[in-house]
């Protein structure tokens, strides 16, 4: 699926104006494509996710889904939160099962459909347990099984892995980059870690401090599975990080310079 | 580990205990407390005792009932609407502040010195705390959990059944357990001041009107252990367990 914006904005309403979010992106994920967003934290990439997600509206601007506007939530974009939003008090399977449920898939049609996920995330033996039994990785893990079982277009991915150590997020990558070889679905993920970014995607998008926009972009054509050592991309990495850093920067001054104001006041 | 803390909740009550027998072997006035078990036991093969538990029980039973299916109903439909909860609100609130004895003259003058007037008193002295905790369960479902639900094609109707409901569900049994307390009070609250009513109520009352110190003590051991066991093994152990296995928590 293809997914357009055109300059799309989002503010908030905040004490007394409003807080400008998000500012006249204009980006395009092409059908098929692994694009990844990097941004400092509170820039705007969960607001960002979820515009697409259809769960907000954009202030202004145009967001297109294979030509037509988003009006709200579809079974064709379905979001990995950056925590684990299970349903605690379903299995692991029925978490599975639940968007199913909601389109009114019979039962035997469910089973087969978990089954098949839970298999490609290898939580098959993991099927009746209930989500306060796994760690943190094991719940992103049904959360991905739960979103793919949805069958949808995109997968929008926000930070899924942040909280996660080094090995079982390397783990889950090779997972992920499995599936989204075999499945050919566009994947839209969002993440703080940069080297996350180059290891994953076919285009790295960079974000600027809120407001958040596109500050720049960059193909990566190297082939998978990729080192994040490689040299290549290293150099990448390395020109992401400073234009972070110029961002980060600018965060840490601007809250200086509130300080300073609220102590003068 | 887990005999320890058996052994730890039952070391106060075997002291308290045993400073009681001694008193008893002492004090000539003071009833013996092993006298007061077996005195308990034997009312359980007396069949006036047990036609007056089980009046009691019925009494609970349905009040309860009432109490349950009020109070979710209620408590789910002012969660939902926020204007409902407005409207309604500060009546629950209110509702809550009042003791659940103090409704029993009220009840009375409305339905006269019968069972109806028990019912009453315990569907007033316990449906708020359930109204409150349904409706506060419904409301603080983590908007994280919606979201997710409805990026998966759920909206209206069928979030609120197959999410916000089952989320609520750990406060909802909150309620109905601090409800089955404040029931039980009510009932013997009822039953006391009616005292025509043939009930545990009325037992204790005749029983301390002709000064029958240890069959009053007897009855007060009843009434407390039936309070307890309810407490503990229905909704600490039944309902509890399997919330814990399946909320985590709660
Ligand atoms: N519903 C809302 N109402 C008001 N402000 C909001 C709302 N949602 C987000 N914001 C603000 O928008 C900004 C961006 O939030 P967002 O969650 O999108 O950041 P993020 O880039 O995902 O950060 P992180 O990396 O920490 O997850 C924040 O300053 C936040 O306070
Ligand atoms: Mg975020």
């Amino acid at each position: 699926m293809q997914v357009v914006l055109e300059k799309v904005s989002k503010s908030f309403p905040g004490n007394g104006g409003s807080i400008a979010v998000l500012e006249e992106l204009n980006f395009t994920i092409e059908k098929g494509e692994f694009v990844c967003l990097v941004g400092p934290s509170g820039c705007g990439k969960s607001t960002l996710i979820h515009l697409i997600a259809g769960l907000e509206r954009p202030t202004s601007g145009r967001l297109l889904i294979d030509g037509s506007p988003v009006t709200g939530p579809g079974r064709d974009r379905v979001v990995v939160f950056q925590e684990p939003a299970l349903f605690p008090w379903l299995t692991v399977r029925r978490n599975v099962e639940f968007g199913l449920k909601m389109l009114g898939i019979g039962e035997a049609q469910r089973r087969q459909k978990s089954a098949q996920y839970l298999k490609m995330v290898h939580l098959s033996r993991f099927a009746d347990a209930y989500p306060h039994q796994l760690s943190g990785g094991m719940k992103q893990r049904v959360a991905i099984a739960r979103a793919l079982a949805m069958d949808p277009k995109i997968l929008l991915m926000d930070e899924p892995f942040g909280a996660l150590d080094a090995q079982t997020r390397r783990l889950l990558h090779e997972e992920l980059l499995e599936i989204w070889q075999t499945t050919h679905k566009t994947i839209f993920f969002v993440t703080h870690n940069v080297r996350e970014a180059t290891v994953l995607g076919d285009k790295v998008l960079e974000m600027s401090a809120r407001p958040g926009r596109i500050k720049g972009g960059f193909q990566i054509h190297l082939p998978r599975p990729r080192r994040e050592s490689d040299p290549h991309l290293i150099v990448i990495q390395q020109r992401i990080l400073l234009g972070l850093k110029e961002e980060i920067a600018k965060v840490v001054k601007d809250e200086d310079l509130d300080y300073l104001v609220e102590r003068m006041e | 580990m887990k005999k320890k803390r058996i052994w730890r909740a039952l070391a106060p009550w075997l002291f308290l205990l045993a400073l009681w027998e001694l008193a008893s072997w002492i004090f000539a006035g003071v009833p013996s407390f092993v006298g007061i078990l077996k005195l308990a036991a034997r009312d359980f093969a007396d069949p006036s005792f047990l036609i007056a538990l089980a009046g009691s029980l019925k009494r609970m039973a349905m009040g309860y009932l009432a109490v349950c299916l009020v109070g979710i109903g209620s408590g789910l439909l002012l969660g939902r609407f926020r204007w409902l909860d407005d409207l309604l609100g500060t009546l629950v609130s209110a509702l809550n502040a009042m003791p659940g004895a103090a409704w029993v003259p009220l009840a009375v003058l409305l339905f006269g010195l019968n069972e109806g007037a028990v019912i009453f008193t315990i569907l007033l002295g316990a449906t708020g705390i359930v109204v409150v905790n349904t409706s506060f369960g419904v409301r603080d479902v983590p908007p994280l959990i919606l979201r997710a639900a409805r990026t998966m094609g759920a909206s209206g109707t069928k979030i609120f059944w197959h999410v916000i409901v089952p989320a609520a569900i750990p406060r909802i049994i909150d309620g109905l357990r601090l409800a089955w307390a404040f029931g039980w009070r009510a009932l013997m609250a009822g039953e006391l001041l009616i005292g025509s009513i043939r009930g545990m109520g009325q037992l204790i009352s005749e029983a301390a009107k002709q000064r029958r110190v240890e069959e009053l003590l007897a009855y007060m051991v009843i009434i407390a252990g039936i309070g307890m066991v309810v407490d503990g093994l229905v909704f600490n152990r039944l309902i509890g367990s399997q919330v814990r296995a399946r909320w985590g928590s709660a």
